[in-house]
């Protein structure tokens, strides 16, 4: 006997009007349809939970990747606070965040803004792309050769007779890090741009139009225009930027190495250097699911803030 | 029903396919074998695969075993690499290592296959000196043998030398003396670096002061804050600030610094004269290098920093007895003369033909009453001190100032590390 296309709505034993469905029993394809996305499942529970559970497990152990973990409970997570190298990487990281929800974010927006309606715009716009093409590995190397000591920055200061030929860019902190957070934003600035300008395309002609009309011009227009419709997509650009910039590693790591003496670690860093270099996996564990949480809450407190604001306007 | 029945099939057909994918092979098959007469071989010295594939073809042809070569050129994830390793059914046949507590640690976990009888019969047939045996003994057993041996001597570019006149020092005061003339024709004496190798200077001041000092150092008998610590400290310092060293930010390899007159002397391991060969300089022509004279001129020795890597086999690894007879061959004369060739450095077996000549005079002398050999601090530091070190010292070169800060945080790893070994 096959079975029925549709189940029929439960009713209950007294006879009386048929209750609402539980939600559970609304598919008729209950099984099949588990079974189906069983394999994702699976995926998703092999590649991500089980890892993320391995590593929130070993950062409450001391362990160097030989023999077994040693059951710690929360050590890792009362040294890391007691360590000044991971505070000074926490401080990094805060600069980080800071540096790019802000310069690539405003400095996209401003060539999107500058550029957007010219007629070469698009080839305006051009220039500020070719970086992202670029790996971050790639752009990490070519900045080193400017802001190493005699490096091109050194050597233009110096041609141009500038103050700031001396600057050890590189060495001091947290100058380093700063001229760190300037390569990053040659290569996303942009995109970013690219972002804004997609978002002033989707923008209706009307309201501006009537704006216009009404007499407002240059900054009121942006300000009172421009600026709110572009809201949503100013808050998926902040969002990514936000991410992104609490796991900054690839840059750092090629740039300074989290150094001299680990004065620019990010948080991923730490988190390598713990793991991968002093064989301090549970430390690095540790590191690992504190920037785990702060990337999470930073993301879903932004996200609920930024869309709960939107709602209300 | 027949339609869920085969839903449910196709579904769990597809997870078993994705674990398989994910899985791997089982004992029985032949992933990860290296083959018949095939050794397995797993190193961080990604770049010098061409020099160990010479020696494989010749133990291929004399031993009947190659190496089945894999590189890496990130030593942090190749340590990661091996620490994984042992916890699955591949573990490496031959690999490379390090002495002193990275050792040790592999051997408290029973994971090396001991080596004592290899370097009995490599002892008594003079293949490598008594005096090595001690740096690959755990316990009562010895562990590994010599991948490799150098020695940290200071490199000059021979141009330079010659054109401001200057010789081979052979006191501190004469090394001084060439590096007062350089600063003062505006080329920078010293090679510096904040990474890593931050450490070669600290070495070198510290073994050419007080040797006894230095190996007390190194098993936790003496403490980094020690008067004798800061001394050293303040004479790197007053030798920072006075301009001798090159940029520790520059990120041009040593060798290149050395060919383009960047800097005029690198204090580096003997295993740099192969990186020079590399970049077309001529040894005897376009450098040569010296014993870097004691900074203490009446210590009866010249101390000079030995270092050697580590080949080892992991117990139990497919292919064990076949690693552990190629690593006895290693040691042979015939494996150590075609080795040391090959990679134009010094060899631990003192009678493999070297041919550069410098380094064969070297390897000649090391071996006379008038030289104290001391273990690389790198090896000689526990990791957990030696990663302490790297960082502040690494600091220090960046930004010379107040040493003790940086030698009380050494030390703090030094206190827990030493505690900890009871």
């Amino acid at each position: 006997m096959s079975a029925p296309a549709t189940a029929a709505p439960p009713t209950s034993a007294g006879g009386s009007a048929p209750r609402e469905p539980r939600r559970r029993d609304r598919n008729a394809y209950g099984w099949p349809a588990r079974a189906f996305s069983l394999p994702a499942v699976v995926v998703v529970a092999v590649l991500l939970y089980l890892p993320f559970l391995w590593t929130t497990w070993i950062s409450l152990t001391e362990y160097d990747g030989l023999g077994s973990p040693e059951w710690v409970g929360l050590d890792n997570y009362r040294a890391m606070f007691d360590d000044a190298n991971f505070l000074t990487s926490l401080r990094n990281t805060l600069i980080w965040v800071a540096g790019t929800i802000t310069v690539p974010v405003a400095l996209g927006l401003l060539i999107a803004m500058l550029s957007h309606g010219l007629r070469f715009g698009a080839w305006l716009r051009l220039p500020f792309l070719l970086p992202y093409a670029i790996s971050g590995v790639a752009v990490g190397i070519v900045w080193v050769f400017v802001l190493q000591n005699g490096g091109g920055l050194s050597q233009a200061l110096d041609t141009f007779g500038l103050p700031g030929a001396d600057t050890r860019w590189l060495l001091d902190a947290p100058m380093n890090t700063v001229v760190m957070i300037g390569a990053a934003a040659w290569q996303q600035t942009g995109v970013n741009a690219l972002l804004f300008v997609i978002g002033l395309q989707s923008i209706p002609r009307e309201p501006i139009e009537a704006a216009r009309l009404d007499g407002a011009s240059g900054w009121r227009m942006f300000r009172h225009m421009y600026w709110p419709m572009l809201r949503p997509l100013t808050t998926v650009v902040v969002g990514l930027g936000l991410v992104a910039s609490l796991k900054t590693f690839d840059i750092v790591w090629i740039m300074t190495q989290g150094g001299p003496g680990r004065n620019s670690e990010t948080l991923a860093v730490t988190m390598y250097e713990e793991t991968f270099v002093n064989s301090a996996y549970g430390s690095g564990s540790a590191v690992a699911v504190f920037l785990s949480a702060v990337t999470f809450l930073a993301a879903i407190t932004y996200l609920r803030r930024q869309l709960s604001t939107e709602r209300t306007v | 029903m027949r339609m869920r029945h085969s839903a449910v099939l196709a579904a769990v057909a597809g997870s078993a396919l994705v674990l398989a994918a994910c899985g791997g092979g089982d004992d029985d098959d032949t992933e990860g074998s290296a083959g018949p007469g095939m050794i397995n071989f797993y190193t961080d010295k990604g770049a010098w695969e061409p020099q160990f594939l010479e020696v494989s073809d010749v133990s291929e042809l004399s031993l009947g075993l190659g190496l089945d070569f894999t590189g890496y050129s990130d030593a942090d994830q190749y340590s990661a690499f091996i620490r994984q390793s042992f916890r699955t059914n591949e573990k490496p046949d031959l690999f490379t290592w390090h002495t002193g507590s990275e050792l040790e640690d592999l051997v408290a976990e029973d994971l090396l296959a001991p080596t004592t009888d290899i370097w009995e019969s490599a002892i008594s047939d003079g293949n490598v000196p008594e005096a090595l045996r001690e740096h690959f003994t755990v316990g009562d057993e010895q562990y590994c043998v010599p991948m490799n041996a150098a020695y940290w001597v200071m490199y000059y570019n021979k141009p330079l030398f010659e054109q401001y006149g200057l010789a081979e020092p052979t006191s501190w005061t004469e090394l001084m003396t060439v590096a007062d003339t350089l600063l003062a024709n505006g080329v920078t004496p010293f090679y510096e670096t904040n990474i890593l190798f931050s450490f070669v200077w600290f070495q070198t001041l510290l073994a050419g002061t007080d040797p006894d000092l230095y190996n007390a150092l190194s098993n936790g008998e003496a403490s980094y804050t020690d008067p004798g610590i800061v001394e050293v400290m303040e004479q790197w310092r007053t030798m920072l600030e006075t301009g001798y060293f090159g940029d520790p930010g520059d990120q041009t390899t040593p060798q290149d610094q050395l060919k383009n007159g960047t800097v005029a002397m690198i204090n580096f391991g003997t295993f740099l004269s192969g990186q020079l060969n590399s970049v077309s300089m001529v040894s005897g022509t376009d450098y040569d290098f010296f014993v870097i004279p004691n900074a203490n001129a009446e210590l009866p020795q010249t101390s000079l920093i030995f270092e050697t890597g580590p080949m080892c086999t992991a117990k139990d690894a497919e292919n064990e007895t076949s690693a552990l007879q190629y690593a006895e061959w290693w040691m042979s004369e015939e494996a150590q003369t075609t080795w040391a060739n090959a990679r134009g450095d010094v060899s631990f077996n003192p009678k493999a033909l070297v041919q550069d000549q410098a380094l064969a005079e070297l390897n000649e002398q090391s071996a006379g009453d008038d030289y104290l050999l001391l273990e690389r601090y790198f090896e000689a530091t526990p990791t957990p001190v030696l990663t302490a070190a790297l960082d502040g010292f690494g600091a220090f070169v960046t930004n010379p100032g107040d040493p003790m800060p940086i030698l009380e945080t050494i030390q703090a790893e030094a206190d827990a590390y030493w505690s900890e070994q009871g």
